[in-house]
């Protein structure tokens, strides 16, 4: 249980896939001009991640990591057919995880078409682009170095999600308040949009290197 | 007076339009308009006026931190004798810190000030003394034995990327002096931290009484050792420490100032200290190490809490505008301070990153505070 508490809190904070990571910066950036919309796209964000990390997680685990496929022989294919232990698909991992996470994006897009079709105008083209948000192929990716067990990978993308939303969300908010400042023309959007997010990062160094009192 | 009026009218038909020097339009009005207080009228509608504007605002603060400059700068001088084994007087103390501190100030002045005209200039706005406060808060916050030209480059980071590409005074996301601080903490962390910064001349080592430490609490604190003064020394501020922020006792006189004149809000620093208090009492409750079984008043007291709290928190700019939204900004940064502090052994002061996440957080807060309003006046018009 603490364990799983300090990954949760680790992710969102210490780990923040904005603020320490710089992942998914795309949508990050294009979507915190609004905080409603900042809102949708972070739930959307956090709720595919919540799903895909652990799925990520089983496919790695079960199918491409060295000798993951030995539940095949166990199944009965006998092991001079093919020994399963030996085999290595760890190149495949990025084919299999994006797989997994486009598939289920594309659920998503159909599941909020039907559910709230005022979100999915607002998101527009990026609700289908969150299949390449790089947070969510990020997360999946950090998987092999981390040992996680099923549940603390779903406890992870739920913290990254959170995380991921929280930035997006005060961006929003300080975005909305910056549309009344007189920002230099050249640096008008994108330019201001990066400094702003850069000064953000330095506040976030706060929590790097947190010792927290629980877990490890 | 009468001297000054006319010299300044005098020159006023050289900087109007059509005049010889009407490009530095800006700088001379902002020169007459913080000598004079300016009787420009509207023309139109009818408006209430007060005759505290922003340079007026901006100067209160600055006499609030008076007494902090000047007791730091005799703390200056009082470290150093201390160190070396010398005895000095008040006069001597003062004038060591003095003269240590002053070139910091006048690069800071300096370099703020000059890009702040220059930024106006090519904008053709008149000039906000914004920076008035910045220029003195950033040597407060400063160790006293910082380079020249760390100052400096801090100073230029701070008004430029912190303050004016964001539209200038009014317009900033982060404080721009705790923006100078964290910069000089990242860019150069071995003049920024450790024990031997805090005290001048403690560097070099030469000459140092045997068992001198400049070691501040919050270092000792970091690496699990006990708090080595009373807790009336880290009120008095007679410790090493940055300039401006070791006694808090100043900070609370240049604080009631704030509060009498009605331009520091008391809702920030009264929350901030009570969730700094609320979260070290809960600690102490815990229990385990010497962090945990900190006193939590003793929190209040050392490193730059005060001061932080009173000057830096309660910038109008990057706090939180709502009357809600202020309590809630500033118990978080108390919170955020304690645990700052505690668990993180990287960084043993708290206070400056507690104040600069809640600016990142300040208008998300605004935010939720404004719309929950709407919600509850909403519901009484369905009712």
């Amino acid at each position: 249980m603490e364990n799983l508490l300090n990954i949760f809190v680790r992710s969102i904070f210490i780990d923040n896939m904005i603020f320490a990571y710089f992942l998914g910066m795309c949508s990050y950036l294009a979507v915190s001009k609004k905080i409603t919309t900042a809102i949708g796209l972070g739930m959307a964000v956090t709720f595919v991640l919540l799903m895909t990390v652990p799925l990520n997680w089983l496919a790695y685990n079960y199918i491409v990591k060295e000798g993951a496929l030995t539940w095949l022989n166990n199944l009965g294919v006998s092991k001079e057919f093919a020994d399963f232990s030996k085999v290595d698909l760890e190149v495949l991992k990025f084919i299999i995880f994006i797989a997994v996470v486009a598939a289920f994006v594309q659920l998503t897009e159909m599941a909020v078409e039907k559910l709230s079709p005022a979100l999915y105008t607002a998101l527009g083209i990026f609700l289908p682009l969150i299949a390449v948000n790089c947070s969510i192929l990020g997360a999946a990716l950090f998987l092999p170095g981390k040992e996680f067990t099923f549940g603390e990978s779903a406890v992870y993308g739920l913290g990254s999600g959170l995380g991921w939303f929280l930035a997006v969300v005060a961006l929003a908010a300080v975005r909305e308040k910056l549309s009344y400042s007189d920002v230099p023309k050249p640096l008008r959007g994108l330019g201001i949009t990066f400094i702003t997010v850069g000064l953000m990062a330095f506040a976030f160094l706060s929590f790097s290197g947190f010792k927290l009192p629980f877990g490890n | 007076m009468k001297f000054l009026r006319n010299t300044l009218d005098k020159l006023k038909p050289n900087f109007e339009k059509g005049g010889k020097l009407s490009f530095l339009h800006s700088v001379f009005d902002g020169m007459e308009t913080f000598m004079f207080v300016p009787n420009h009228t509207t023309k139109t509608g009818s408006h209430i006026r007060d005759g505290i504007d922003l340079k007026r605002t901006m100067f209160m603060v600055v006499l609030a931190l008076i007494p902090a400059t000047l007791f730091g700068m005799w703390n200056e001088g009082y470290q150093y004798h201390l160190a070396m084994g010398q005895t000095a007087s008040l006069f001597d103390n003062f004038l060591f810190g003095f003269l240590q501190s002053l070139p910091i100030i006048v690069v800071s002045y300096g370099v703020g000030l000059g890009l702040e005209f220059m930024f106006c200039q090519m904008k053709g706005h008149p000039i906000n003394e914004g920076f008035l406060v910045s220029g003195l808060l950033i040597p407060l916050c400063l160790p006293p034995d910082i380079p020249l030209w760390m100052v400096a480059i801090a100073t230029a980071f701070a008004v430029i990327v912190g303050k004016e590409i964001f539209g200038g005074t009014g317009m900033n996301v982060l404080n721009p002096a705790l923006t100078a601080r964290v910069f000089l903490y990242i860019a150069y962390p071995g003049e920024m931290s450790g024990d031997l910064v805090w005290v001048t001349g403690l560097k070099e080592g030469v000459g140092i009484v045997d068992g001198y430490s400049g070691a501040t609490t919050l270092g000792l604190l970091a690496v699990g050792k006990e708090m080595t003064i009373s807790s009336w020394d880290a009120f008095m501020g007679w410790i090493p420490g940055s300039m401006g922020e070791t006694s808090a006792l100043m900070c609370l006189i240049g604080g009631i100032f704030l509060i009498i004149t009605g331009i520091g809000s008391w809702q920030i620093m009264l929350s901030t200290v009570l969730g700094a208090l609320g979260m070290g009492m809960i600690l102490n409750a815990v229990g385990g190490n010497v962090y945990y079984d900190f006193p939590a008043v003793n929190h209040l007291l050392i490193g730059g809490f005060a001061f932080g709290a009173i000057f830096m928190a309660t910038d109008p700019v990057s706090a939180a505008q709502t009357a809600r939204g202020k309590w809630i900004y500033g118990a978080l940064i108390g919170i955020l301070t304690v645990l700052i502090r505690v668990f993180n052994p990287a960084y043993p002061e708290g206070i400056m990153f507690a104040i600069l996440l809640m600016n990142v957080f300040a208008p998300l807060v605004d935010y939720y505070v404004v719309k929950s309003n709407i919600n509850r006046r909403l519901s009484r018009v369905k009712a």
